[in-house]
């Protein structure tokens, strides 16, 4: 079957933004930053430097969806994600930490971090229920705006990242 | 006073509770809830005084809770505390009737400053 080329699927996909025109890695180090402070306590700084390639890591993330859609997905190492954890818990960490705590407290850091990408975003966005486990992969490396931080000295990245093209269906 | 916080992250409703004490709002009942259905619920059964409910959770979520609360003639006075702070949701929020909306992440001064005209 032969498809005439209309250029309205290129069109399409052409007049949605791509993140970098949105936001800078700057404004998210900055939300990332406010975050920190207000969760994970006063003193917490996040440094805008690369550190190490994570071992065994972890990722939560929320998806927006609107005018840009995507994820903001955060990465990090099992071990760095359970210290967030304790110390979003304080005086509550219990001795062992479940998953689910893991999850809990990492899922809602990505929750904050992803509320306030989309509030930077221009036009009307939805906002998903924060998810954790692997990262979702980038779709377009152009739609990707990433920043690498050290938190006491370990590597979290923060990904905002586009979900177009969609993968295809199965 | 007896306060209803809606949060379906654990964490969350703790960070909530730990910042109404440091903001000096030490000295009340809380009744946790962890999504909006069982905000609905718990506002007919245990009469809270004040809601403090996240926008975002599984099952109803804050804003469809706030709405059902005053379609059923409920005037309980209902806070929104959600990471979503932007200026058509706190108009949402607003117009069905909440008296605040505190965006994450938040402090002891912004509770304070929401909450120092509602909580006594």
């Amino acid at each position: 079957m032969t498809t005439i080329d209309t250029g309205e699927r290129r069109r399409g996909a052409e007049s949605r933004p791509v993140i970098t025109e949105l936001i800078d890695g700057a404004t998210i180090e900055s939300i990332a930053q406010d975050a920190w402070i207000a969760l994970v306590g006063e003193e917490e700084v996040l440094v805008p430097l690369p550190g190490e390639p994570v071992t065994d890591p972890v990722s939560s993330w929320v998806d927006v969806v609107g005018p840009w859609t995507g994820s903001v997905v955060l990465t990090t190492g099992r071990r760095t994600a359970e210290e967030l954890t304790r110390a979003l818990l304080q005086e509550h960490s219990p001795e062992v930490l479940e998953d689910e705590d893991v999850a809990d407290a990492f899922g809602e850091i990505a929750n904050v971090v992803g509320g306030n990408v989309k509030a930077a975003l221009p036009g009307s966005s939805g906002l998903s229920l924060p998810d954790v486990g692997e990262a979702p992969a980038p779709r377009n490396p152009d739609d990707v705006c990433r920043v690498d931080l050290l938190w006491r000295g370990e590597t979290v990245s923060i990904s905002v990242q586009g979900a177009l093209p969609a993968l295809p269906a199965h | 006073m007896k306060i209803l916080i809606a949060d379906d992250s654990r964490v969350m409703r703790q960070i909530v509770i730990r910042t109404l004490r440091q903001a000096g709002f030490d000295d009340h009942e809380i009744v946790e809830a962890e999504d909006g259905a069982d905000a609905l619920a718990k506002v007919g059964s245990e009469k809270p005084d004040l809601v403090l409910s996240d926008w975002n959770m599984p099952n109803m979520t804050g804003i469809e809770c706030l709405q059902a609360l005053r379609s059923s003639g409920s005037s309980v006075p209902f806070g929104f505390v959600t990471s979503e702070g932007s200026p058509e949701m706190r108009e949402k929020a607003a117009n069905a009737g909440a008296l605040f909306l505190i965006a994450k992440p938040f402090n002891e001064d912004t509770f304070q400053e929401a909450l120092s005209g509602v909580i006594a």
